[in-house]
């Protein structure tokens, strides 16, 4: 990791740019501002009810994940759409690709120095997380849990980031892309299975009218897997387990009607996070195909 | 160094280089010239691994580029025509990240970037950001970068573009410098004069083919034999015209108020003769000599496709 020379470079850069550290300062600014309201409110009530909520707690402890979750999946294509579209704006793709470096090594540099920025981002907020360790609720395995999340989320949005920044010849083009693509995976998933679902039920509805039956057997079908690659199901399962809420995928699961649970469904939080690693990796092919010379024009050209 | 045989490239319908052959001698300094079009960057693109050609084999040092890229790029350095900058990087540093994008690193590459920028003039600044640097300065910046792999042949495309004439000829001699020091450099330039000055063979592309390639100085002298004789006639322009229209080395004649511009395939010696029964026919000459050939000329007679009626008797219908 140490020696790719865009990685070295990138690292070099960013440590001299004023982003990083005052992104880190807001960041923790907000998550340490909701810490000390929850805390205090709930001291407040103490005060007056002299009782203490610990489940208040806990819910400083989703809040603060939440927002990290939400952070990683928004802010990383934001650092890496532009990352290598930019290079080319700035003509220097060129001069890396005609050098001895290829552009599995481009490819991944700009992945690891985005993802080493965001290690900085998370583990910064572990004061306001320990929080939680206090009054206790969440184990340190959990927390591990979490992290990888995390780290399969960040892969997943800063591979999007860095495909469709290869991709690209703009930086403004390969964000829209990345943000559009990213809410195909946040909203579209659910939607199709909502879609399909809603079109299932009419149609069991019209059969219920004529035979007299039960409508509620049907559902949205093998579209339900799609929601295997939204992150922030996983997330839901993941933070729903720790917290105690574990009749949470079941709930989601009936949302979109009644199915026999099998190995994939059983097993939901591993198969997800697997599938989006694979995913990412599909991400980084792409992007890596797209600026090899000697391969990817014609995608290129396209956009 | 480097040989091309039959290099093709299309975009779409349209082809770049068809049919391109050509051969760059080691040690030698190649000028490559061709109108806008010609297929120039197209070509060096490929030199490069930047671009996928058509067909066609292309030889660096012995080695096909095709096939062994990683090897062939360990060879040749590129200097483009835009200079690519980052920000918030000094030079010492941007030095050093295309050492190790060769995979140079430590004391050995530090050695290498102080030498390189050293023999450019920016030894004293090594500590200043690229993006601050003159333009001028960035063009040494980056001959020093494109040399840090030490390779045997150098690429430049349009190096002198924006440069000005000070500066540019500051560039004309580092490279003539390095040419010195065993590189062999292949430089694509649309400045005719300069490469005229510096080159020691030259190829000339249009439209995706090579017209002329060779010796400099020896294709200035074949281009000096194809231009026409130039004859101020003082007096008796009738007598004149008689002479040449019934020599048997006289091509074409053009005739612009009392000068005659004649296309002449004869040598030094039929030059003479010619004058010699201009004069003892009562001809007055006050001007007699070979138009002298440059690469301009070379470059617009080899580039110019439209067809150009010959001005024969321009101004002098009578004759």
């Amino acid at each position: 990791m140490k020696g790719n020379p865009v990685y070295r470079r990138e690292m070099t850069v960013s440590s001299r740019s004023i982003r990083l550290p005052v992104m880190t300062m807001v960041f923790n600014s907000i998550l340490a501002l909701v810490a000390l309201l929850n805390m205090y409110s709930v001291a407040s009530q103490g005060r007056v009810t002299a009782e203490i909520q610990y489940s208040s707690f806990l819910n400083l402890y989703v809040f603060v994940a939440l927002i990290e979750f939400l952070m990683l999946f928004f802010i990383m294509p934001a650092l890496t759409a532009g990352s290598i579209s930019g290079e080319r704006e700035r003509q220097t793709l060129n001069l890396m690709l005609s050098t001895q470096m290829t552009p599995a090594e481009i490819v991944l540099g700009k992945l690891i120095s985005s993802m080493i920025n965001m290690a900085l981002l998370v583990i910064s907020s572990f004061p306001v997380i320990s929080l939680v360790f206090i009054y206790g609720g969440i184990q340190l395995r959990d927390l591990g849990l979490l992290l990888l999340l995390y780290l399969s989320v960040a892969l997943l949005s800063s591979s999007l980031g860095l495909c469709f920044s290869a991709v690209c010849k703009r930086s403004t083009m390969a964000t829209a892309l990345s943000y559009g693509f990213l809410g195909v995976l946040l909203i579209g998933t659910y939607a199709i299975n909502f879609f399909v679902w809603s079109i299932a039920q009419m149609g069991a509805a019209r059969y219920v009218n004529q035979v007299g039956g039960i409508a509620s057997q049907v559902n949205s079908g093998g579209f339900f897997y799609l929601l295997l690659l939204n992150p922030a199901l996983t997330f839901y399962l993941v933070i729903g387990n720790q917290v105690g809420d574990r009749e949470g995928f079941l709930t989601v699961m009936q949302y979109f009607g009644k199915r026999q649970l099998n190995p994939v469904l059983n097993a939901w939080i591993p198969f997800s996070i697997c599938l989006q690693i694979f995913l990412s990796v599909i991400f980084l092919t792409i992007a890596v195909r797209a600026i090899d010379p000697m391969r990817g024009k014609k995608l290129k050209k396209q956009l | 160094m480097l040989q091309i045989k039959n290099l093709k490239k299309a975009y779409g319908k349209y082809p770049a280089l068809d049919g391109l052959s050509m051969e760059v001698k080691e040690g030698t300094l190649f000028g490559f010239v061709g109108p806008n079009g010609a297929g120039k960057t197209t070509t060096i693109k490929i030199l490069m691994g930047l671009l996928k050609a058509d067909g066609g084999s292309v030889l660096i040092d012995g080695m096909d580029a095709m096939k062994n890229q990683k090897e062939v790029k360990g060879k040749i350095g590129y200097v483009p025509d835009v200079f690519g900058v980052y920000d918030n990087l000094k030079v010492r540093e941007y030095m050093e990240f295309f050492a190790s994008c060769y995979g140079m690193e430590g004391l050995m590459a530090r050695k290498r970037c102080n030498l390189l920028l050293e023999q450019v003039g920016l030894e004293e600044r090594t500590d200043f950001y690229v993006d601050g640097l003159s333009r001028g300065m960035k063009q040494r910046l980056c001959l020093a970068r494109a040399l840090i792999h030490d390779p045997k042949l150098l690429i430049l495309d349009e190096p002198a573009s924006g440069l000005d004439p000070r500066t540019r000829l500051e560039f004309r001699e580092l490279l003539i410098e390095q040419n010195d020091r065993g590189k062999t450099i292949f430089i694509s330039s649309h400045v005719l004069s300069e490469l005229n000055q510096m080159c020691s063979d030259i190829g000339i592309i249009d439209q995706g083919r090579m017209i002329v390639s060779g010796n400099i100085r020896e294709i200035t002298e074949r281009v000096d034999q194809s231009n026409p004789l130039i004859i101020r006639v003082y007096q008796n322009m009738e007598k004149a015209m008689a002479i040449l229209r019934s020599h048997s080395c006289v091509r074409t004649i053009s005739i612009k108020d009392n000068c005659l511009s004649v296309g002449f395939a004869g040598d030094n010696q039929d030059e003479a003769l010619l004058l010699q029964q201009m004069i003892d026919a009562e001809v007055l000459v006050n001007g007699f000599f070979r138009k002298q050939g440059s690469l301009e000329s070379l470059f617009m007679q080899i580039t110019d496709h439209e067809e150009k009626e010959e001005l024969l008797y321009e101004g002098k219908p009578g004759l």
